[in-house]
């Protein structure tokens, strides 16, 4: 009998993993999903959030080159099978299914020998929490699975149990109890506090405020949870712990990263023991091809956001016309004002690039100019020589940590909030705010001979001066400052959808974008479909016809 | 004159005596007892006939000569006495019961392709052998059809020691012979990993007054017998041309091509292809026209010497050999090569009741490490316009506009000092005491571990805009094997009419494997004397990983035979294994089968054409553990990081605290599921037979006929997303049925002493079907797991899209059902469910998967010295699915790739009748989905070896040599294959190492 038995080799059982310290390590399991993305399965989100917004072109090697991302950024090819969706969808369950293994452990040892235990609780349901919010950000009816669901139910729960309404419930349900329940202050910087789960809780509840019905069409704003972003976002701004950065660039290099506008990043790393550095991969893609870099040129800005950053002869952004004409590349951006914060976020054929005045953009760093334009990404990018680049061939990347709440996004929820309060007067301050800074970023822009590559003029908004700071007004205001402010950076899409204004801006976009960009001429944003993925082919099998499949698809 | 003749009548091939040989005389017979002594009264002038069933007859004249007769002989062909190993036992080939086929070592004697698997393709009816060319040789070989998911091989017993691993790391030259054991009453007594069938291997043993060395020589030559082309570089241009203007999109809009046209959409002309200066940015590249398959590919030898030693006496026999096999593969500077040694002894004690021996055979291998399946793909996909090396020498690679795949003369180049070496050690000493006559102990102990060893260096480079200036050496090496101790007790009951044949016995098998790496990057010099591990300087990494399963067997069998004229036969064997749950362990598999030998019958020995009819049926049930060492368990892993190049990163490692480097804090990632109750899966199967022979074996043959129905097949299904990792579990699940009928038909022409042939030809076919699917495991088959389960299909059923030729017009377009992307040219997919929309809805079971039939024919011509064979093989009636096609007729599918020559031939406006759907560069209609666009006639005919040889024995007799046969041999050369199949091999429908042809000049001399 004896001869039998045979034990596992290398590997522990479920059981082994009850004592504290190994519960300690299930929680970094949990929190280790942050970071655990692929390629084409960014966490950042660019792929959907700036990719189909009127944001960012697929860029890349043709329209063919990781095809599943032509059919995004078309729309109406979008088809239920697309892989990315159903990747994306299995990695956000995967974080979600390892903060409730983490959780069944914290819940049930004693905090007598888990000193930790609340704070860790918290903790994962901030984890699952932010995963749930993507979730629902991405594809809208998800399944809804906590750590008392077992295992064997899992097959039961479908995707259209809760309402979208009480599907945001239960997610800023998670960043409630997290509140109420992280301490002021962690020791290790990863780890959410208090005031990072008051930050994702004021976006959880900015995003459920805006009602939406079956069709996806914005119904109404709930009042009572505007009041409760805003809150919130002042239990994050009073707290003094949080600041914007002097220098809008220090958010997007690796020097400053952690600084006092982080609430909550993705903390990579390199040189960590794996084989390239536990590293943004989410971003590798966007790299240029240059004999520094070498691949893949995806992520590419477009014309529509490149001018959007012309600012009027007041410093002003121009809410219409900025369009009209196009910047394309060297001393065209002498020809209009500019916010500095274009220079931050694009790389320009003719331009220092990522802060470098001696390192020269240039057209032939890019992949398909003729179908993409040319410029490049470069909030994700890091500089060459950067310490924390890193080359996984034939991709590269950095371990730049990624932020997912940086403070100047606090600061904008609670401004949009009291907008929609009609509290404009006091959103103002908050948009200036962000504004100066962004007005004062120029320091790293300079080229070799002290002179800047393109013409900035920004102002803040000063009433009775050079605005009228109506309602109206102040809502385009807020949704342009949002637009500047996190370029790129992978929300815009989600902000769209939020306002219900998804279909008239993104196919207004694609009316003028195809114009210089042909290859965008069958892209068309179907009202009603488009908001949200499709629940995966492959998901709606594996729950053998369970899950219900989002309307259009 | 009456005397009194006695004498002895011997086996002439294994040279032992031969007991109940009948031996007639005028006026008496007799039979020889088990020593094959016979004494028998005759007149001198007599003449004495010598018989037995399956030999040729002997006659002898009687003389005055007293002294005694030594009578030796001769099978005949078809070979009814011919001694097969069944397993634990020996058994006549005309008492067997199953479904057992014997291969004909000698047909493939000279088939040396490095092993012998490869050389037995299509011999064996319901054996299917697929290879690819590659040097190191791989097979893949189905018994009867699919059986189960996950491992389908056979299990291979080499001188009683069963392994998984093949028969790629034994010398062809060593092997005795080769049977299969097909059905499972045969099979079952290797219960528990029968349930693929059992290839049994015997090795050649020294034989008592045997005193003989053989040599082997040969050198082939080897290049491609099939090749794709690809597009040059003006014709890949032309076809992005086509692309753009379909899409209405200024072809001038790329990095890399410029074109003299018409600026004409509705009617594009194209007076010229113009190349740029350079292909980069850099200016470091020249336009070229690169036929990467040319620049990979090489004509290449393979030598192959073998030198065994025989020798036999009273006392003990020994054999001993050794062999070389270099082949240099058809991808340049990819080889293997093996040396084997194989030591065979025994030696008889207290007269011949104590027999001690080993067999031990040890192989040594050494492959160059070129990543041969990148080197194929990228030599496929690799833009012509791309010169192998820049004007200043560097590697040439992908520019703007391009595949991001590197250079294929890179990859051979820069891994061609990279070795990987392999032994492995098969040992066994066994020990056989007659305890009395015809009760026989025997035990045995095996070692059979195998070990690999790499040391590889990446080199740092810079190939068009892929760059490392890193680089890396990386050692590995892993170990596995198995411990084997096996008992049995055999005993045999022998009278006029009754024989017994009886073995119980035991088995114990414990396996086990482990294996480590380290890293190092940062080395000061690139080259291989240079890099090992302590010379590397920075990402220092390490890591390993080992496993263990054991079994443990008890068995008997039983064969009965009464009158020589009905068979029974019967086993048991109850097998435990480690992989499963502690209540299921254990799983008993019993077999029972008969045969009546109607032509032993007086009323069939009547119709003297008649040389052997035998009736057999057999049932049994054998196992399959083929699932993870620990499948039972629910298991968690330390994950720190995962390889996250193209994958997504499964670590568990997070810098929580923010330091960006150092160690970091990890955990553990659940990796599978408990299933506590797992237990064996199980197939039973009844086989029908019929053995005949006609014409004193002039025409024999077999028809098999089974029903085999697997069923708990062990499965680990994908998994409802939510589950989150490790959502791997294993089931019982499936059941599955394979009906099958199996032919063999031999016609044996002897014309006369110097001139013969042999006609020997078979056929197989199956079909498969599921059975039933329990709920759990339904989304792990082909199907969309609701209204379409492959309940009834074949498991090998491809499930996609009916592709229904495409859009000609634009009212075709208008007026079909919605399909996002659809229009002129493009695939119109067929709408299933009429609901005016193309969906998922409308997907279908659209190929089975399985030929129709499968066959093979053998033919050989002997005139005197000279011998002529070949050999044909063939599969028909099969839907393969051609992924070549996204290659050869898209542009759109691999965008910066190169395309195949039918992209020239897509559709237009102005090339209305093509079937190749029209060029574009953009994908919206997802022609790339699985539909039955893809789906070609897989049909093939080959000749797979033709052989002229010729002995000089008589030539030479004077300088004593037994044989001397001198061969001239084509491997490959030709194949027939359907016009509907659009890329090269139907063998090979995927991306595999190309069959080559091969000419072979070889020698056999034996003194």
């Amino acid at each position: 009998k004896k001869a039998l038995d045979q034990q596992p080799q290398g590997v522990v059982s479920s059981d082994d993993l009850n004592t504290p310290v190994n519960i300690e390590k299930m929680v970094i399991a949990a929190y280790s999903s942050l970071g655990d993305e692929s390629i084409v399965t960014p966490n950042s989100l660019w792929s959907w959030g700036s990719l189909r917004s009127g944001d960012a072109l697929k860029g890349g090697d043709g329209l063919g080159d990781n095809s599943g991302w032509n059919d995004y950024e078309q729309f109406v090819t979008n088809r239920p099978n697309n892989t990315y969706s159903d990747q994306m969808w299995a990695q956000l369950y995967n974080g979600i299914a390892r903060a409730n293994d983490a959780l069944v452990r914290v819940n049930a040892i004693d905090v007598a020998v888990f000193p930790n235990k609340v704070s860790r609780q918290a903790e994962l349901r901030f984890l699952r929490g932010n995963f749930y919010f993507m979730l629902k950000v991405l594809y809208n009816k998800v399944p809804y699975i906590i750590e008392t669901d077992p295992k064997d139910t899992y097959i039961k729960i479908s995707n259209d149990i809760l309402t979208s309404d009480a599907l945001w419930g239960k997610i800023a349900d998670d960043f409630k109890f997290a509140l109420a329940n992280l301490p002021e202050s962690q020791a290790d910087i990863g780890r959410p506090n208090k005031y990072t789960a008051a930050a994702y809780l004021a976006k959880v509840l900015l995003y459920q405020a805006y009602k939406q019905d079956d069709n996806h069409n914005v119904t109404s704003i709930d009042q009572a949870l505007l009041q409760s972003v805003i809150t919130n976002c002042d239990l994050v701004i009073n707290s003094g712990k949080y600041a914007l950065s002097d220098d809008f660039a220090k958010n997007f290099l690796t020097q400053y990263e952690n600084g006092p506008e982080s609430v909550f990043a993705i903390q990579y790393s390199q040189n960590d023991g794996t084989k390239y550095g536990r590293i943004d991969m989410g971003h590798s893609l966007s790299y240029t091809l240059n004999a520094d870099f070498g691949c893949c040129g995806f992520h590419v800005p477009s014309q529509d956001m490149v001018n959007s950053f012309k600012t009027d002869n007041n410093g002003l952004p121009m809410f219409t016309g900025y369009n009209d004409a196009d910047a394309v590349q060297g001393t065209d951006f002498m020809n209009f004002n500019f916010d500095p914060r274009l220079e931050h976020s694009v790389a320009i054929p003719g331009h220092p690039f990522k802060y470098d005045a001696k390192y020269i953009f240039d057209r032939s760093w890019t992949r398909a100019p003729a179908t993409y334009g040319a410029f490049a990404s470069l909030k994700d990018m890091v500089p060459v020589g950067d310490p924390s680049f890193q080359r996984i061939p034939p991709f590269m990347s950095s371990s730049k940590n990624w932020e997912i709440i940086r403070y100047a996004d606090v600061l904008l929820w609670k401004a949009e909030a009291l907008i929609e309060l009609s509290r404009e007067t006091e959103a103002l301050p908050l948009i200036n705010q962000v504004r100066q800074r962004a007005a004062n970023s120029v320091a790293l822009l300079k080229k070799p001979d002290g002179t800047y590559p393109s013409k900035y003029k920004m102002t803040t908004y000063q009433p009775g001066v050079n605005a009228t700071w109506t309602n109206s007004f102040a809502r385009q205001a807020l949704r342009t400052e949002r637009r500047m402010e996190f370029a790129m950076e992978g929300y815009r899409f989600f902000d769209l959808v939020r306002w219900g204004i998804a279909d008239t801006f993104i196919n207004s976009y694609l009316v003028v974008e195809s114009t210089k960009h042909p290859y965008l001429k069958t892209a068309h944003f179907t009202k009603g479909r488009d908001e949200y993925l499709p629940i995966p082919t492959n998901q709606i099998s594996f729950s053998k016809g369970l899950y219900k499949q989002n309307p259009g698809f | 004159q009456q005397k009194t003749v006695t004498g002895t009548v011997t086996d002439k091939q294994m040279n032992q005596p031969l007991p109940g040989v009948t031996v007639k005389s005028g006026g008496q017979t007799t039979t020889t007892d088990v020593k094959g002594k016979f004494s028998i009264a005759a007149k001198i002038g007599e003449n004495l006939t010598f018989t037995f069933i399956g030999m040729e007859a002997v006659t002898y004249t009687v003389t005055a000569d007293a002294a005694p007769l030594s009578i030796g002989m001769e099978y005949q062909p078809g070979n009814l006495n011919e001694v097969v190993v069944t397993g634990y036992q020996t058994q006549k080939k005309a008492d067997l019961t199953g479904a057992v086929s014997v291969v004909k070592v000698a047909d493939i004697k000279d088939v040396r392709v490095g092993s012998a698997t490869k050389a037995l393709q299509g011999r064996i009816p319901g054996v299917n052998i697929t290879s690819d060319g590659s040097p190191g040789g791989g097979t893949t070989v189905r018994i009867r059809g699919i059986g189960t998911l996950g491992n389908n091989d056979p299990l291979y017993v080499i001188d009683g020691i069963p392994t998984k691993r093949g028969l790629e790391e034994i010398n062809q030259d060593d092997i005795e012979s080769i049977q299969v054991l097909k059905d499972a009453a045969s099979a079952s007594i290797y219960g528990s990993r029968a349930a693929n069938g059992v290839i049994i291997v015997t090795t050649k043993k020294g034989k008592k007054g045997v005193n003989k060395i053989d040599i082997n020589a040969s050198t082939s030559i080897q290049e491609y017998a099939h090749r794709q082309r690809m597009l040059n570089t003006d014709e890949h241009g032309r076809a992005y041309f086509q692309a753009a203007v379909n899409d209405k999109a200024d072809p001038n809009n790329n990095q890399i091509y410029q074109f003299d046209w018409n600026k004409d959409f509705d009617n594009p002309v194209l007076n010229k292809v113009v190349l740029p200066q350079f292909v980069d940015a850099a200016k470091t590249m020249k336009p070229a026209n690169t036929d990467w398959y040319k620049e990979i590919g090489q004509a290449s030898v393979i030598q192959n010497y073998n030198l065994a030693f025989t020798n036999g006496s009273e006392k003990g026999n020994t054999y001993f050999s050794t062999s070389l096999y270099d082949s240099k593969g058809i991808v340049k500077q990819s080889e293997a090569k093996k040396i084997t040694l194989r030591l065979n002894t025994d030696f008889n004690f207290f007269n011949g009741r104590l027999k001690v021996g080993e067999n031990l055979n040890g192989t040594y291998a050494k492959n160059v490490l070129i990543p041969i399946g990148d080197v194929l793909f990228t030599a496929l996909v690799q833009n012509p316009i791309v010169p192998v090396y820049t004007v200043s020498g560097g590697w040439g690679g992908p520019a703007a506009g391009m595949t991001d795949r590197q250079n294929p003369v890179r990859l051979i180049n820069d891994n061609k000092q990279n070795h990987n070496y392999f032994g492995r050690l098969t040992a066994n000493v066994f020990a056989d005491l007659t305890i009395i006559p015809n009760l026989h102990f025997n035990t045995s102990y095996g070692v059979d571990y195998d070990g690999t060893y790499s040391r590889t260096l990446q080199k740092s480079y810079s190939s068009g805009f892929l760059t490392d200036p890193s680089n890396l050496v990386q050692n590995s090496q892993n170990y596995e094997g198995n411990l084997l101790w096996q008992n049995k007790i055999n005993y045999t009951l022998s009278t006029s009419k009754h024989h017994l044949d009886f073995v119980i016995g035991q088995e114990s098998i414990k396996y086990n494997n482990q294996g480590f790496f380290g890293s190092r990057k940062g080395y000061a010099l690139e080259n291989i004397d240079y890099a090992y591990l302590d010379v590397g300087t920075t990402n220092i990494n390490n890591g390993g990983s080992g496993g263990a399963y054991s079994l443990l067997s008890y068995y008997s069998q039983a064969n009965y035979t009464f009158d020589n004229k009905y068979l029974l036969s019967g086993t048991i064997r109850r097998d435990g294994s480690s992989r499963f749950g502690s209540n299921n362990r254990y799983g008993t598999f019993p077999s029972i089968s008969g045969g009546w030998r109607l032509s032993q019958e007086e009323f069939i020995k009547q119709l003297s054409f008649i040389s052997d009819l035998k009736l057999r049926y057999s049932y049994g049930q054998t196992g399959n553990q083929e699932t993870g060492n620990y499948a039972t368990y629910g298991l968690y892993s330390a994950i720190y990081g995962t390889d996250h190049v193209f994958d997504r990163d499964g670590g568990t490692a997070y810098d929580i605290s923010g330091t960006n480097t150092g160690t970091l804090q990890s955990g553990f990632v659940k990796i599978q599921q408990a299933n506590p109750d797992l237990k064996w899966e199980s197939t039973k199967e009844s086989n029908f037979g019929i053995d005949f022979g006609l014409f004193d074996q002039k025409i024999s043959g077999s028809v098999e006929y089974f029903i085999k129905n697997t069923s708990n097949i062990l499965i680990t299904p994908g998994y409802l997303a939510v589950v989150g990792e490790g959502g791997y579990k294993t089931f019982n699940g499936a059941s599955m049925q394979n009906k099958g009928i199996e032919a063999v038909l031999n016609y044996d022409g002897r014309i006369n002493t110097d001139m013969s042939f042999s006609v020997s030809a078979n056929i197989a076919t199956f079909r498969n079907k599921v059975t039933a699917l329990p709920s759990e495991v339904v989304t792990a088959y082909a199907g969309n797991g609701t209204d379409q389960v492959i309940i009834g299909h074949s498991i090998n059923s491809i499930f996609g899209y009916v592709a229904d030729g495409l859009f000609t017009t634009q009212d075709q377009v208008t007026n079909s059902p919605s399909q996002p992307g659809k229009g002129l040219g493009r695939i119109r997919y067929k709408d299933l469910t009429n609901d005016n929309v193309i969906n998922d809805k409308d997907r279908t079971y659209i190929s089975n998967g399985n030929p129709d039939f499968t066959y093979g024919l053998n033919l050989t011509f002997k005139w005197k010295d000279l011998d002529i064979s070949a050999f044909f093989q063939g599969v028909q009636g099969l839907q393969v699915y051609n992924s070549y096609k996204t290659f050869t007729d898209f542009t759109s599918l691999w965008p910066g790739s190169n395309w195949g020559p039918r992209a020239l031939q897509a559709w237009t406006p102005a090339n209305p009748t093509s079937t190749i759907p029209a060029l574009t560069l953009a994908n919206n209609n997802d022609e790339g989905r699985t539909s039955t666009y893809f789906l070609e006639n897989g049909s093939y005919m080959k000749l797979r070896n033709l052989q002229i040889g010729y002995n000089l024995k008589s030539v030479l007799k004077s300088i004593k040599v037994q044989n001397a046969r001198v061969f001239v041999q084509g491997i490959n050369l030709f194949t027939v294959k359907s016009k509907g199949y659009t890329a090269t091999d139907p063998e090979n429908p995927g991306n595999g190492y190309p069959l080559p042809v091969i000419g072979t000049l070889g020698v056999d001399l034996t003194f």
